[in-house]
């Protein structure tokens, strides 16, 4: 079976995150959403990849290549055009993405999944695949029960008792709403879905393919196996899935780094002495990080690849981006922090620049900043209180 | 623009004006707040406008503290909005201040404390 992994989207509702990174490359630890998609895909025997990229695309296809090094082969569809030594990007919808790479070869001469990249799922693609086929399906989607008062937050399904799709509701109130069931965004198709596509527009699956699946009266059903589905919509969801995978929540994901201690990893050329530090694992450390005494790493957390931890910052259930310097003042409680940003556990964020705070957070491959102004009197406060 | 205070008693609650507070308009309020920074100044400062504060904010208020601290005051806080609180906390800043929820609980923070005195 083939698969398309639909990674086009500027990712609006998770900046800061998305200004740097396309979202399918936001980071779980040392891993990029994406590869867990990837993985699951070649775990159901799915060999061969397409990805249709636009945003940043050269982030993920840096880092993706022709896919060998996850057993597969992956092939991209850059959705824009290089201008004046500019990429612009140009985003064609998802069932446009699809349409597209049809045009151009075919490649889609058998029944294909077609998965959002900025899910982290384990979802059983091959019972859903004999779901499909039992049913002679043209069109299915993974369905999931959602607690009544959340629906307004999802696409709704709305299915007949044996699963067939009879109508969609876009973020109904929970009185309006007809069925719990949230769209997940996961997907198998009939090449025969294409002749409902039209060509070199800019078109959409939820919105335009499916309605129109409905109003034929075409094979479309709703699987409801269930499964865990982690989706990125919101940045506190992405705080809630780093915790989850900080904790050992996150099923098949094997912690990078070396256990120096009990629920100490560390990757190589860390500069860290355990002792001279205030430690509650687990606690991971990545790769050329320098750990200064006296600091605190209470657990569960991450320290980014190449990052500095000042002495006297205080790093409790938080997760460091890579080359991320903390300073001394620093006090990151339940937070996702870089160079950049901080952003608490309800996704509060804080632009690090904006509000001048490079005594707490910056990059830790630029120069030192000098000590604010006020951090001896901070101290002599804090000591008093 | 004059600030707004608000003394009961002897407690002065001073509301920080606008939705920002930084390098911009820090200057500004310093030389508005001269006037209520006097010599064991009970104060509060509400900051429920307040959306965005950048490092000068945070001088700001500090050194606030530290004149009337000084002279054996006080400055507490009350009102702070999520991305302010946020701030607050990332920079220590919040063991530093006593911080209220709310405008009367700050008040009666001090009352309280003038009750526990022999």
């Amino acid at each position: 079976m083939k698969a398309l992994i639909l990674a086009a989207g500027r990712g609006t509702r998770v900046q800061p995150l998305t200004h740097t990174i396309p979202k399918p490359m936001i980071p779980i630890f040392n891993r990029p959403v994406m590869e867990f998609l990837i993985d699951l895909l070649a775990s159901h025997g799915v060999r061969s990849i397409m990805i249709n990229t636009s945003y940043l695309a050269s982030e993920i296809e840096s880092y993706f290549r022709d896919g060998s090094r996850f057993g597969v082969e992956i092939g991209y569809s850059f959705e824009g055009q290089l201008k004046d030594g500019q990429m612009i990007d140009e985003p064609v919808g998802s069932a446009g993405a699809i349409r597209r790479i049809q045009d151009h070869s075919g490649f889609f001469n058998e029944p294909f999944f077609v998965l959002c990249g900025d899910a982290i799922i384990d979802l059983d693609l091959t019972t859903l695949a004999a779901f499909h086929k039992e049913r002679g399906a043209v069109a299915s989607l993974a369905a999931l029960p959602v607690p009544a008062d959340q629906v307004s937050s999802y696409g709704i399904v709305v299915a007949g008792p044996d699963g067939r799709v009879e109508g969609f509701q876009e973020k109904p109130s929970q009185t309006e709403a007809r069925s719990n069931l949230a769209n997940t965004g996961i997907y198998l198709f009939q090449p025969e879905v294409m002749e409902m596509i039209p060509s070199g527009v800019s078109y959409d699956i939820g919105s335009q393919l499916f309605p129109q699946l409905v109003e034929r009266g075409l094979p479309f059903y709703a699987s409801q196996q269930p499964f865990r589905w982690l989706d990125i919509g919101r940045l506190s969801d992405y705080y809630s899935v780093l915790r989850m995978t900080m904790t050992g929540g996150l099923p098949g994901f094997t912690p990078p780094g070396t256990e120096i201690l009990p629920g100490v990893r560390v990757g190589p050329n860390v500069r860290f002495n355990p002792r001279a530090c205030r430690l509650r694992p687990p606690v991971w450390i990545g790769a050329s990080s320098t750990i200064e005494d006296g600091s605190a790493l209470i657990g569960p957390c991450y320290i980014g690849p190449g990052s500095t931890v000042m002495s006297g910052a205080h790093v409790e259930e938080s997760f460091v981006f890579e080359y991320t310097r903390v300073g001394r003042m620093a006090q990151l409680r339940n937070s996702i922090a870089s160079g950049r940003f901080c952003i608490d556990r309800a996704g509060t964020t804080i632009d690090v620049a904006k509000a001048d705070l490079d005594w707490i957070l910056s990059d830790a491959r630029s120069n030192a900043p000098s000590q604010f102004d006020l951090e001896p009197l901070m101290e002599e406060f804090l000591i008093s209180r | 623009m004059a600030l707004v205070t608000d003394t009961v008693n002897d407690v002065t609650v001073v509301t920080i004006p606008g939705e920002v507070l930084d390098a911009s308009n820090t200057r500004i309020l310093k030389e508005e707040l001269a006037g209520v920074l006097s010599p064991g100044a009970k104060l509060v400062f509400d900051l429920s406008q307040l959306r965005f504060v950048d490092s000068s904010g945070l001088g700001l208020m500090l050194s606030s503290l530290r004149q009337v601290h000084n002279t054996g005051g006080d400055l507490k806080l009350c009102g702070m909005t999520k991305p302010v609180r946020a701030l607050f906390e990332l920079v220590r800043m919040n063991r530093v201040f006593e911080i209220y929820a709310t405008r009367d609980e700050a008040e009666n923070s001090y009352a309280a404390s003038r009750r526990a005195q022999p």
